[in-house]
């Protein structure tokens, strides 16, 4: 694939402020821009590769974020997540928009750089050096796109609660991938959602259909991180997103498939690597030392 | 309705169910660790609990214990716990200069009550007198915080290795990735509780180091709880609405090899305790002074003894017993930590039985042989 398209894929700054803070930019090493009608030739004569964009045609994105609402019941104490993955794949062809306050510019761009689509991203101005340093490790790892590995095949009928499903699957990392049509590839095929059933237990009702040991990814030791995963025959690709605030240090992971080798990246921790790696009954697991936002891992087989 | 909406609905199930119609979950325990022959638990001294009380252990008023009477216990209890005459030779029953000792407090409820330094360090002592090195000893426990509170490390020499498996809370680093109890509760997606690295891959021996407590969940927190929810990773997802798992997953992670193996000594230190809000103590109206020390190898048998001193103590307070599984008791965490009548869950004591099933000890009462020592 063309260099120039990969680049596409990378998610890019949105800019509405004033040309004065043309040096904040510099100095984040961030020449690429998204900014509203009008004002690209501004930004190009200082130097910028700017693009205008729509915003108002883009669909929205929320701003990546974990709530710990202690003080409401919870079936499983696990924290509220704001993510956008399920957006992603029901819509990977459209636009996105999200407005990230200070401290979620770098997770927004890891989050639509591992579903693969076009994002604009309007990042607060104290997180220009994080954005700008994820950026420059996505590009670093950036290569290309593989096929959504699943096992869950969704038809979407576009309905609210189908949509309050899908983020609930993703939630609990049960990995689907939204296809026009039922398929055989997959171990489950989700046509349609009753409209009066509870999203949450018909979440789970997939969950015990397919049963645990059946899950193409497995996350243990934090309740805050989203997998995506992508792959084809000879090597898989799996994207963690890390919605906490916190470094997680010791993440256990199990891919369904033997993959004896394994890399990693992981943003901002370059010592970090895969420990306790193991290739057993079909599946490999693996010990991600530490991880900040988000962090890949080539497997290959 | 807003996605959170419909997840409150669904939270609301765990709490109407209550435990009466208790379910044993499904475990997958995996460990290539073997047994020792015999095991730890239930040791040496199946069915055999020394109750040792010191009238002048602690000071009720300042709650501190006085050292000299804790040594005078502790030689007393561990020399009629083995009959033999020089207690260290007692000790040496249980550890051998080469051992590394890992030394399991509890320090949950800290500082209102846990294992007492001065406790901690007379095992320390007894450890290096059969010529254990500070360094051979890891005084540990899961979380950092908690153990800082107590400062163990004014009591015991320098080297002995004060340790905690999470310096952040949740932190999984320290556990052992290949030695685990897998099971679901109530949803949750990390299915896994691991066991912390140290007692798989560094530990030769662990004593024991519980308190009496109550507890909210399990009834009391005795030598079971103390080394089972104390040694693994992720357990506080057994608890959900006013339901708890305790009844079995604490016997089930106890009877784990090799946590099971090397656990070959328990000392439960009762100069203090808890008789309502534990394993907590944040309030000094609900603790007691039982002056009591039990040395044991057999972790039912003495938290056997447990349940009868948290429930008298409960009953003469005018509290509703451990035992009690009435929905009628059941309220807030706010209510149970000020009010000995609110149950946050339904308790789980036959969580000490059903671990007996397991293998880990003599749960009947008029089996347990009890030597008691007066000091």
């Amino acid at each position: 694939m063309p260099l120039a398209l990969l680049a596409v894929l990378l998610p890019t700054l949105f800019w509405d402020r004033s040309a004065s803070s043309a040096d904040a930019l510099r100095k984040a090493g961030i020449d690429r821009l998204l900014v509203p009608a009008g004002q690209e030739q501004a930004w190009r004569k200082l130097g910028f590769t700017a693009a205008r964009f729509d915003r108002a045609g883009a669909a929205t994105a929320v701003a990546p974020n974990v709530e710990y609402r202690m003080d409401v019941a919870s079936a499983t104490r696990v924290p509220w997540l704001d993510a956008n993955g399920w957006r992603y794949d029901r819509e990977p062809a459209r636009a996105f928009f999200c407005d990230a306050p200070a401290g979620s510019a770098a997770l927004a761009a890891a989050e639509a750089f591992a579903y693969g689509v076009e994002a604009a991203i309007r990042a607060a101005p104290d997180d220009l050096p994080p954005f700008a340093g994820m950026l420059r490790f996505l590009a670093g790892i950036d290569q290309p796109r593989l096929p959504v590995m699943a096992n869950i095949g969704v038809v979407d009928n576009g309905s609210d609660t189908m949509g309050e499903v899908l983020n609930l699957l993703s939630r609990h990392n049960l990995l689907f991938h939204v296809v026009p049509a039922v398929g055989q590839k997959y171990d489950l095929n989700l046509r349609e959602v009753p409209a009066d059933a509870n999203p949450y237990e018909f979440a789970m009702q997939i969950r015990r259909q397919l049963t645990d040991a059946k899950r193409l990814v497995r996350i243990y030791g934090s309740n805050v991180v989203l997998a995506r995963l992508t792959g084809d025959p000879a090597q898989a690709r799996l994207h963690l997103l890390n919605y906490g605030k916190a470094v997680i240090k010791g993440l256990r992971v199990r891919v369904l498939g033997s993959y004896p080798q394994g890399q990693l990246a992981a943003y901002a921790h370059p010592r970090a690597a895969l420990e306790d790696y193991s290739v057993k009954d079909g599946a490999t697991e693996f010990t991600i030392s530490e991880m900040g936002a988000y962090a890949v891992a080539d497997l290959r087989r | 309705m807003h996605r959170r909406t419909f997840l409150q609905i669904a939270a609301a199930a765990p709490a109407a169910l209550a435990a009466n119609d208790r379910k044993i979950p499904k475990y997958r325990v995996v460990s290539s660790f073997q047994p020792a022959s015999p095991p730890g638990m239930p040791g040496l001294y199946p069915g055999k609990v020394v109750s040792v009380h010191g009238a002048h252990s602690i000071d009720e008023a300042t709650e501190k214990p006085d050292p000299a009477a804790v040594r005078e216990m502790m030689a007393r209890g561990m020399r009629a716990l083995t009959g033999d005459a020089d207690v260290r030779d007692a000790w040496a029953r249980f550890v051998a200069p080469s051992d590394v000792v890992g030394i399991k407090v509890n320090c949950s409820g800290a500082p209102g009550i846990m294992s007492s330094p001065v406790v901690v360090a007379e095992v320390v002592r007894n450890l290096m007198a059969v010529g254990i090195q500070p360094g051979g000893i890891w005084i540990y426990e899961r979380f950092e915080d908690q153990m800082q509170s107590v400062h163990y490390d004014r009591y015991v020499p320098d080297g002995v290795h004060i340790w905690t498996a999470e310096t952040r809370r949740g932190s999984a680093e320290s556990y052992d990735p290949a030695t685990y109890v897998e099971t679901e509760f109530f949803d949750e997606d990390d299915t896994r509780s691991n066991l912390i690295r140290l007692v798989g891959n560094r530990f030769t021996k662990i004593i024991n180091v519980p308190n009496m407590k109550d507890h909210g969940a399990a009834g009391v927190t005795g030598c079971l709880k103390n080394i089972a929810y104390g040694s693994f990773s992720n357990v506080a997802r057994s608890h959900s609405g006013s339901v708890t798992n305790t009844y079995s997953f604490i016997g089930t992670l106890a009877a784990v090899e090799p946590l099971r193996s090397r656990t070959v000594l328990q000392v439960m230190d009762g100069l203090r305790g808890v008789w309502h809000g534990g394993p907590f103590s944040p309030s000094r109206k609900f603790r007691f002074y039982p002056k009591r020390m039990l040395f044991g190898t057999d972790p039912v048998a003495v938290d056997r003894l447990l349940l009868d001193i948290i429930d008298q103590k409960r009953k003469a307070e005018d509290a509703v017993s451990v035992w009690d599984r009435s929905a009628k008791y059941l309220g807030d965490q706010g209510d149970h930590e000020n009010n000995p009548n609110v149950n946050q869950f339904v308790r789980e004591p036959g969580h000490i039985e059903y671990a007996a099933r397991l293998g880990l000890g003599v749960y009947e009462r008029d089996k347990i042989k009890v030597a008691s020592v007066e000091i």
